[in-house]
């Protein structure tokens, strides 16, 4: 087994509508993760907890071996973040914000986000409203590696994106995990998982339902005759209603 | 090599803020209007500092600095950082204004004949007493949610209020008239108050800032 960059112990959140119960899952370097729930499950709501964005009512983050709360700058040196939320400072130039950002971080690499910037096609005299929404997660991304993370933590990066943009953020992902970046990112578009996901943690109505390795996942769920693919098996267990006691991993 | 609580200042400065805070400073200039409640140029001050939070909340900036490898402290400590600076500014324009409004202009007609209370080092200590205000109960008040920002500027402005009008009835109250003077009167006096309004200043600031810093660990973004 690879080395264990993050580990979620127990974590709970108690809203007065919702209340989000031992999750726990690990994740090994160079792997990509799927956080797959349906919305309101409770995926932002893990993400949030895991980023000390959010207090916790119970449970423990660990990040490359130490807790979150103990160890929030060093921990955040080395992983990088991405969300669907419109964008910071809308009306600022990407190269401003990069410069800013970037003199955070102490593996920061200006040259490198310039590289990226190119792959991405992304021109840092653009202001942030004038990029499209894949756009901006790709430039979130450029940042995140810019400064070395070695994990990123996407929340729902693919959603509101048209199919041929989604197909590049995955192929970039791909192409990440080969560099030995480690992905987390949140989902409810199981075909995306299908595409590049190695682990996947299910979530529903705040409670862990699963968290394996897809294969092994996707081979038991086909036993347990709940379907063959991660939609079917979502739909399956959703409708049923009693998820619980039909997926144990 | 910059500190991080340095690095925060320089992005309060060039993302989160809008230019109407340092254009308010201009505000500073009202001690110059004859017969007019000086303090309203502090309440404006403060104005140009909360168009910046509101900046900062419709910005995201908050979300923004919570992920970058700080402490959630770290982003509470910029923030009145960011104050205070606009603060300090504001007190020293005020300072040199009422200097050359005492000195040079004290016998000017318009200001020599006025009602109002003239700047003073009296001024000077209702400024900075207004500006600890701003500080606990809109600050404050906004680290309550690092979101809601109506209730602490409504609190702020009832403050405010109750500090301009009570700074302009002192003048007429019974004792009190030599503060009309526009070239000063008892300054052992006034200076004493504003030292000791000084000392309110930092200690309330610094409570403050404590409590934010608290209250920011707790609240969920």
């Amino acid at each position: 087994m690879s080395e264990i960059i993050l580990e979620v112990k127990n974590l709970c959140k108690d809203y007065e509508n919702f209340r989000l119960q031992d999750i726990s899952f690990q994740m090994a370097r160079g792997r990509i993760m799927g956080l797959v729930g349906r919305n309101g499950a409770g995926k932002t709501t893990t993400m949030k907890a895991m980023l000390n964005m959010i207090s916790r009512s119970s449970g423990e983050v660990r990040y490359f071996g130490m807790d979150i709360r103990e160890h929030e700058r060093e921990i955040k040196q080395r992983i990088g973040y991405a969300g669907s939320q419109k964008g910071w400072y809308q009306r600022k130039r990407i190269g401003d914000i990069a410069r800013i950002t970037l003199g955070f971080y102490e593996k920061s690499d200006p040259q490198a986000f310039e590289k990226y910037l190119g792959l991405f096609s992304i021109d840092p005299k653009k202001r942030v409203l004038e990029l499209s929404e894949g756009m901006k997660v790709k430039f979130s991304i450029a940042l995140a590696l810019s400064h070395h993370a070695e994990l990123l933590i996407l929340d729902e990066p693919t959603s509101g994106l048209d199919p041929v943009s989604r197909e590049e953020l995955l192929d970039l992902f791909r192409w990440l995990r080969d560099e030995g970046v480690s992905i987390l990112f949140s989902t409810h578009i199981t075909s995306d998982l299908d595409k590049c996901a190695d682990d996947i943690t299910y979530i529903a109505k705040g409670q862990l339902l699963a968290s394996a390795p897809m294969d092994r996942y996707l081979a038991e769920c086909r036993e347990k005759g709940l379907g063959s693919t991660l939609e079917e098996i979502m739909i399956s267990c959703e409708k049923e209603g009693n998820f619980r006691e039909k997926h144990l991993f | 090599m910059k500190s991080i609580s340095s690095k925060l200042f320089v992005k309060e400065l060039q993302l989160a803020q809008i230019v109407l805070t340092p254009l308010f400073l201009l505000a500073t200039l009202m001690v110059f209007i004859p017969n007019y409640p000086l303090l309203v140029g502090a309440f404006m001050v403060c104005l140009g500092i909360f168009y910046s939070f509101q900046n900062t909340r419709e910005q995201q900036d908050i979300i923004y600095s919570v992920l970058l490898p700080v402490a959630k402290r770290d982003i509470v400590s910029a923030k009145y950082r960011f104050v205070c600076f606009y603060e300090i500014i504001a007190f020293v324009l005020f300072g040199i204004w009422t200097v050359i409004r005492m000195t040079l202009m004290s016998a000017v007609r318009p200001y020599a004949e006025g009602s109002l209370l003239p700047p003073s080092p009296l001024f000077l200590a209702f400024v900075l007493f207004l500006f600890l205000c701003f500080n606990v109960l809109f600050v404050g008040g906004f680290f309550r949610t690092a979101w809601a920002l109506g209730k602490p500027l409504i609190f702020f402005s009832i403050a405010a209020l109750f500090t301009i009008v009570s700074a302009e009835t002192l003048p007429h109250l019974p004792g009190c008239g030599f503060l009309k003077n526009p070239a000063g009167e008892r300054l052992g006096l006034q200076f004493s108050v504003l030292f000791l309004v000084f000392v309110f200043y930092v200690g309330g600031t610094l409570l403050s800032w404590k409590k934010s810093v608290d209250r920011f660990e707790r609240i969920d973004l």
